[in-house]
């Protein structure tokens, strides 16, 4: 029961109030990082954000803000950017998981964590083994070390140490995103790209948008 | 009376003028000096062993002092070799397998071979995380997202890039206030691992909710000095053109580096 206006008005806003959400869940990832450091969390929680945006604005913002972000993050740690595809991996997904309507119910949201974690760990690792031929830096680096002293070769080695590591940050971090867009208003998910998933809604009259996965 | 005036004609021509950040190599374009820095930080690429990275490394300081950035930069950048490039060379150095080890420590035992490669790639990776760091020391973000605007780039994707530095500042500014409020309510931030993941949620959702509702004074205040019209947007600030010696510096310095891959491409060195 959508309206022509309601319609017209949802439309207007698409994109609109996207590129206002990108700085935004930039800045998200960035804090909550900082906020882990400041609680002494043994976590990243840095890509809160990407997941976020991605959940809430569609796969290629979400894409974007980890590309920026691991841009700005390279400003202060150039190394990083080798690992650039993993937060634009996270956004992608988080965007595909949002339109199945995951982010909708916190036991698939507690469960997309698997995936997220797969992506981190598991890509993490090879990208740790392709660029920096299995010891980067950082404290997974540490940890890889120690396994390697240890006698583990070294591929073994990244993937121990970095497939827990990952499940550890996601679970908390898809958590914080499933509270935190139980807190958004309707009237705001009514601009957002993605927003008629959390209003439980059809994306009625939006065919005009380039991807046509409806959502049941 | 006049100085008033006097005053007003200066500010004015502020505006009218170049900017001039009182530096040739910080006036140069930041689109130049970003081709020349990827430029000589993929160099190194090219040579065998680690001395092309290392002359590589030791070139940044030298700009560093000519732009009078020496003093951002060098802490910075020697803070990064400390963090980074140690742990690579340390990591690298006591784990890659090679005949004769230098001594033994329990299962470690360095080689010079593990030395040698453990140099050439921390130096190679100092190498291109100093031209970022140098990068953001000589242009400033501002300037090269004016520079890509002019180039045609949506200014939607620059604005993005400024507000998300602008967001950082003010999102972490703020986050300190909740943190502040929430711990004045109780909210433990010392204790147990379990205390302290459990403050995390109260001290970012908050920031991030407020963010967003502040996203419409956004949309309004950007439309009220009509961002989305489709007229080419007008600047408070006039960057210099691109002056013909920098070009001729962007292009010596990319031939010359392409010279040395094609050298290394068919077996010189």
């Amino acid at each position: 029961m959508v309206n022509e206006s309601a319609v017209v008005k949802f439309l207007k806003g698409y994109g609109r109030l996207t590129i206002f959400m990108m700085p935004i869940g930039i800045a998200i990832n960035f804090i909550g990082g900082q906020i882990a450091l400041l609680l002494k969390l043994p976590v990243y929680l840095d890509s809160i954000g990407t997941i976020l945006v991605g959940a809430t604005c569609g796969m290629g913002p979400g894409a974007l803000v980890g590309a920026i972000s691991n841009v700005l993050n390279a400003i202060t740690s150039p190394p990083t950017l080798a690992f650039g595809v993993l937060n634009i991996m996270f956004g992608l997904l988080a965007g595909y998981l949002a339109r199945r309507g995951v982010f909708k119910s916190w036991s698939k949201t507690l469960l997309s964590a698997i995936p997220f974690a797969l992506i981190g760990g598991v890509l993490g690792a090879i990208i740790t083994i392709w660029v920096f031929g299995g010891l980067a830096v950082g404290g997974g680096a540490l940890v890889v070390g120690a396994l390697v002293a240890l006698g583990l070769d070294v591929n073994t080695a990244n993937f121990v140490a970095q497939v827990p590591m990952d499940i550890l940050d996601k679970v908390p971090t898809v958590m914080i995103v499933f509270a935190i867009i139980k807190g958004i208003p309707n009237r705001t998910f009514a601009k957002l790209p993605l927003g008629y998933i959390y209003l439980g809604k059809n994306k009625a009259g939006a065919s005009s948008k380039p991807s046509g996965t409806s959502v049941s | 009376m006049s100085s008033e005036s006097g005053n007003a004609v200066a500010f004015g021509n502020r505006f009218r003028t170049y900017v001039d950040r009182g530096n040739p190599i910080r006036n140069m374009d930041p689109i130049v000096v970003f081709i020349v820095l990827v430029a000589i930080a993929i160099a190194p690429i090219a040579f065998p062993g680690f001395v092309a990275a290392a002359i590589v490394c030791l070139i940044y300081p030298v700009i560093a002092l000519f732009a009078g950035v020496a003093r951002e930069f060098l802490p910075t950048y020697l803070k990064l070799f400390l963090v980074v490039g140690l742990v690579l060379f340390v990591l690298r150095a006591a784990f890659i397998d090679g005949e004769d080890p230098l001594f033994r420590l329990g299962n470690i035992a360095p080689t010079w071979a593990g030395v040698e490669e453990g140099a050439r790639f921390a130096l190679l990776v100092m190498a291109i995380s100093g031209a970022v760091t140098l990068f953001f020391n000589v242009a400033t973000v501002r300037y090269l997202m004016l520079a890509l605007e002019l180039r045609g780039v949506t200014p939607r994707a620059t604005y993005v890039i400024l507000a998300s530095f602008q967001s950082i500042i003010d999102l972490g500014r703020h986050a300190r206030t909740v943190l502040e409020a929430q711990q004045s309510r109780g909210i433990e931030t010392q204790g147990n691992i379990i205390v302290r993941a459990r403050a995390f949620f109260p001290i970012l959702a908050p920031v991030f909710l407020a963010a967003i509702n502040q996203t419409e004074e956004r949309a309004v205040s950007l439309d009220a000095r009509a961002f989305n019209s489709n007229v080419p947007h007008t600047h408070l600030v006039m960057l210099r053109p691109t002056r013909p010696r920098e070009l001729v510096v962007a292009v010596l310095v990319v031939a010359t580096v392409l010279a040395a891959f094609i050298a290394s491409a068919v077996g010189w060195f």
